[in-house]
């Protein structure tokens, strides 16, 4: 039991998970199971349980062990070898499963006596060969070993089946944590995060002042910690309730919760004036959630009262940081009119106007919000590389010779993946291509 | 021990095993069929070295060289001079040049003789299609037929084609090699100039091109690569030279050696016409109308117009194909073979579907007399009546389906009920899960059974879809995968009903 404990230490709220992994795969003496499923959505500690309980595994009992992640193995052959490597122990060559299996069986012999493989990523597995799934399933019967496969997946095992029948496998399910769970997931957290906090203060204040707010520091209990974890989750569960996410956010949301703490602003106990400090960055980080850049959150969090949407404006940002030539900002224009505005619309709205560029360019931008309400939902519709040039030419004012370099930049713009093909990739010259514009309005 | 004095004794490392195999495919790069059969007998090798790990005679490498083209496969040599030991190269070299025949092991006990069997024994052994009578009954006219043709081809020294068609098991082959073997005879009574007969089998070969490898072997006893036998083929058959004999190929199967470029079969037609080849070419195949279906204008014209047809055995035939095997044997009663060659001939005309349903039969008499006489009746007499003939017919004619579907459990079965009321309601003979699930749901409320999950819905689709009474997709693309019903709506009516009065 000495196994499960650690583990269960390790990883709170998988009792059951553990204790039954334990229960089938942990005496090398008794048969393991010749496979098992193990699924569940991600962050929910699969992998990482798997790891570590093979760990202790191998290390306590003369067992071997593997972990071996399908996604590097583009070849069976590389599956093969890795798992011999660590089974076997020796630079093994092997190239398909009937060597695989010889070679195993010859690990017979060896003091070694139980052998437990766990794939990640096992979906994977279903475009390799056909007879790799079938037989890794069977790979006990076939070695005649103690050998069990732990197949690790985020799908369920109804996407499995093959045409010609897979055989029985036992299945395990880590379901998401509650809020409940995941609070008390997070509140483990505490200690780590109160010694950053305190590592972020030794870096950057003086000496007064630091020692100021170490003391306060200090002050941070558990309870406070949990109180704006609560906060955090009632912000954060909604949206994501993805573990090792939401400790990261959480972690980096608490140095903007103390902030006014430590500056002196407000108590400790005050727990109604810090969720009004927090509530308005909390929401802003929300929808950066999943969005690994650490520099634009930072900012973001410092100067939410300006702009309102952070999402928008990352975007707006981006897009004011994209440099186009002043031609291909017009045909990115047009190919924009050209995908949300329907062909039958281009007489009246390019030809018949005659009036200044301005206007028209409004007044079709108006009518592309317009329209926009009712076909932004159906995507951009294609076009043909003359209607673009058309549409550049009308919006243009000034008339600019047809040259190379003007149709380059389309197919700069292609390869700028702000325009898209369709169809007739291989026929652009003959006009049969189809072009998209993937760009949004905000762009 | 298994194996000859001759192999040179050691003990056997993996690594070895993994050398030579790298080797070896290094070394037969254009023969995949020698390199399979090699993989193929390399498992019970490395077994052996696992139980007996001490000193193991091991000899992966000849097994692998020579493919005989008969079939069998060589796992010793006997002609090796046992004081030489060599190395498994100079042993796979003099395999190549033909120096080391393949043999095969021998059994320790002697074969059971003659006396000690009982009639239904000999009837058994005489009924097996392996042994092929001197004389084939029912096919004189198709043996003249070829005789005279290869007998005018081997007198007047000239090349030539024929082509043999006929459904399997309708004796071609039989009936060619008897005429050969006639013709040989012959020869060694100074009736006849001598000839070279040669035969090659399409399906023994694993690509087309292989076909020049066999039959240089047969020529010389030499393997070498495709490539080089073509050459020297080419040479010897278009070259003229004094004394040369006439050659008899025998071209089995001859569809599988079409491909593509169809050159294969163009240089084994064409060699014929050359004046100096001297070479007639008889060529087997199960299509009549093979020559127009698939080949060129120019390999077909080059077949030429001799052709024959065996027609597929009537049930008068079969009969006497069968009581000709059992001349003298008391084991079967008439109506019994006639039974037999009635329903045989009614299906395909296969003498050999015929002598296996026999067998069976004798099998199942057998059986049954044991059983009586361990009851201890007087009535052990051994022969096969027509009870024994129905049963045996039962078990290798009746189809299983029906047997499968009353087998299933409870919720396949509503399954299958499900398909084929998604069918009838679309008309459309391929249905998505999405429809069939509906149809469960409704079913399964009918009959009161709890209505399973969509997964466990997948797991019996999938379960039946191996057994082949569906044909469906890979799960991966849930409900929306197609599902085909692979047996008769009828099938499954019958089953399920007659299930559900018992």
């Amino acid at each position: 039991m000495y196994t499960t404990e650690l583990l269960e230490n390790r990883y709170p709220c998988r009792t059951d998970f553990i204790r039954s992994l334990y229960c089938m795969v942990s005496k090398s003496e008794e048969n393991f199971p010749s496979a098992i499923y193990i699924s569940g959505h991600t962050g929910t500690g699969k992998t990482a349980i798997v790891k570590d309980f093979l760990n202790i595994h191998a290390e306590c009992e003369n067992n071997r062990t593997v972990l071996v992640n399908c996604v590097e193995c583009y070849t069976t052959k590389i599956l093969y070898e890795h798992i011999l490597e660590e089974l076997v122990l020796g630079g093994t060559r092997c190239d398909n499963f009937k060597e695989f299996v010889e070679i195993l069986r010859q690990a017979k012999n060896v003091e070694q006596s139980g052998f437990v493989v766990a794939l990640d990523n096992a979906d994977r597995l279903r475009d390799m060969d056909n007879n790799i799934l079938p037989s890794l399933l069977r790979l006990q019967e076939f070695t005649g070993l103690n050998i069990c496969v732990l197949l690790i997946s985020q799908i369920p095992l109804e996407k499995y089946y093959c045409k010609t029948g897979v055989s029985e496998v036992i299945s395990l399910y880590t379901p998401q944590y509650t809020k409940v769970e995941t609070l008390k997931i997070l509140s483990g957290n505490f200690e780590n995060t109160v010694h950053m906090l305190k590592c972020r203060i030794n870096d950057n204040c003086d000496a007064k002042v630091q020692r100021n707010q170490l003391v306060i520091v200090e002050q941070i209990t558990q309870e406070f910690y949990n109180n704006y974890l609560n906060i955090f989750l009632s912000v954060f569960y909604k949206a994501c309730r993805d573990v090792p996410e939401l400790k990261i956010t959480a972690s980096k949301c608490f140095f903007t919760y103390m902030e006014p703490v430590l500056n002196g602003n407000v108590e400790l106990s005050d727990v109604a004036r810090l969720w009004r400090n927090i509530a308005v960055p909390l929401r802003s980080s929300l929808s950066q959630v999943y969005m690994r850049f650490d520099k634009v959150e930072s900012e973001m969090l410092s100067n939410h009262n300006l702009e309102g949407n952070p999402a928008d404006n990352s975007l707006r940002k981006l897009a004011r940081a994209f440099e186009l030539p002043f031609y291909g900002k017009y045909l990115l224009i047009a190919a924009f009119l050209a995908s949300h505005n329907s062909a039958n619309q281009d007489k009246r709205l390019f030809v018949k106007h005659h009036g200044k560029q301005r206007k028209r360019l409004q007044s079709v931008n108006a009518k592309a919000k317009v329209a926009e309400k009712m076909s932004s939902s159906l995507g951009p519709k294609s076009f043909s590389l003359d209607r673009l040039l058309a549409i550049f030419y009308a919006i243009l004012d000034e008339k600019v010779g047809l040259t190379c370099n003007l149709l380059s930049q389309i197919s700069t713009l292609v390869h700028l993946k702000l325009l898209g093909f369709v169809s007739g990739e291989n026929n652009v010259m003959d006009g049969s291509a189809r072009l998209q514009c993937t760009v949004g309005l905000e762009f | 021990t298994r194996l000859a004095e001759g192999t040179p004794r050691r003990s056997i490392q993996l690594s070895s095993i993994v050398e030579q195999r790298v080797f070896n495919d290094d070394d037969i790069i254009n023969t995949p069929k020698r390199s399979k059969a090699r993989k193929s007998i390399a498992l019970p090798v490395v077994d052996n070295v696992k139980t007996t790990e001490d000193d193991e005679e091991y000899t992966p490498k000849k097994t692998t060289q020579k493919t005989p083209s008969k079939g069998r496969r060589s796992t010793t040599k006997a002609t090796e001079a046992p004081a030489t030991p060599k190395t498994p190269s100079q042993k796979l070299k003099m395999i190549r040049s033909g120096e080391i025949k393949p043999t095969l092991e021998k059994r320790d006990s002697l074969a059971g003789s003659e006396k000690g069997k009982t009639d239904l024994q000999i009837a058994r052994e005489r009924l097996h299609v392996s042994v092929v009578p001197k004389s084939l009954p029912c096919r004189e006219k198709e043996f003249d037929n070829i005789y005279t043709f290869l007998e005018g081809k081997i007198q007047d020294q000239c090349g030539g084609c024929m082509y043999v068609s006929g459904v399997p098991g309708t004796g071609k082959t039989a009936t060619v090699t008897g005429v050969i073997r006639m013709l040989q005879q012959r020869v060694a009574e100074d009736d006849l100039p001598p000839f070279d007969f040669l035969e090659i089998n399409g399906m023994r070969l694993t690509e087309p091109r292989q076909a020049y490898v066999h039959i240089y072997r047969q020529l010389t006893g030499k393997t070498v690569s495709w490539e080089h036998a073509h050459a020297l083929l080419e040479k010897r058959f278009t070259t003229p030279a004094p004394r040369r004999v006439t050659t008899v190929l025998l071209v089995d199967e001859l569809d599988i050696l079409c491909n593509r470029r169809q050159d294969v079969v163009y240089n084994l037609l064409d060699w014929p016409t050359k004046s100096a080849a001297r070479l007639v070419v008889v060529t087997i195949a199960n299509t009549m109308d093979l020559p127009e279906r698939l080949l060129m204008g120019k390999v077909t014209s080059r077949l030429g117009l001799t052709r024959l047809t065996f027609q597929p055995y009537t049930h008068k035939q079969l009969q006497e194909i069968v009581t000709g095997r059992l001349q003298g044997s008391e084991a079967f009663k008439g109506d019994a073979v006639q039974l037999v060659a009635r329903k045989v001939a009614a299906v395909s005309g296969d003498a050999r579907r015929a002598l296996d349903i026999c067998r069976r039969a004798t099998e199942i008499a057998d059986a049954a007399a044991s059983k009586a006489a361990e009851k201890g009746s007087k009535d052990t007499q051994q022969c096969v009546n027509m009870l024994h003939v129905q049963q045996a017919l039962n078990e290798m004619i009746s189809s299983a389906k029906v047997q499968a579907i009353k087998n299933c459990s409870r919720l396949e079965q509503i399954f299958l009920q499900a398909v084929v009321a998604e069918v009838t309601r679309t008309g459309v003979e391929e249905t998505s899960f999405m429809g069939v699930y509906t149809q469960i749901e409704t079913i399964a409320a009918f009959m009161g059974a709890a209505t399973p999950t969509p997964g466990r819905a997948l797991r019996i689709c999938a379960k039946l879809g191996s057994e082949r009474l569906l044909i469906c997709e890979h799960s991966r693309n849930d409900v929306f995968q197609k599902i085909l019903l692979n047996v008769s709506m009828d099938d499954i009516h019958y089953a399920l009903k007659v299930n559900n009065t018992n």
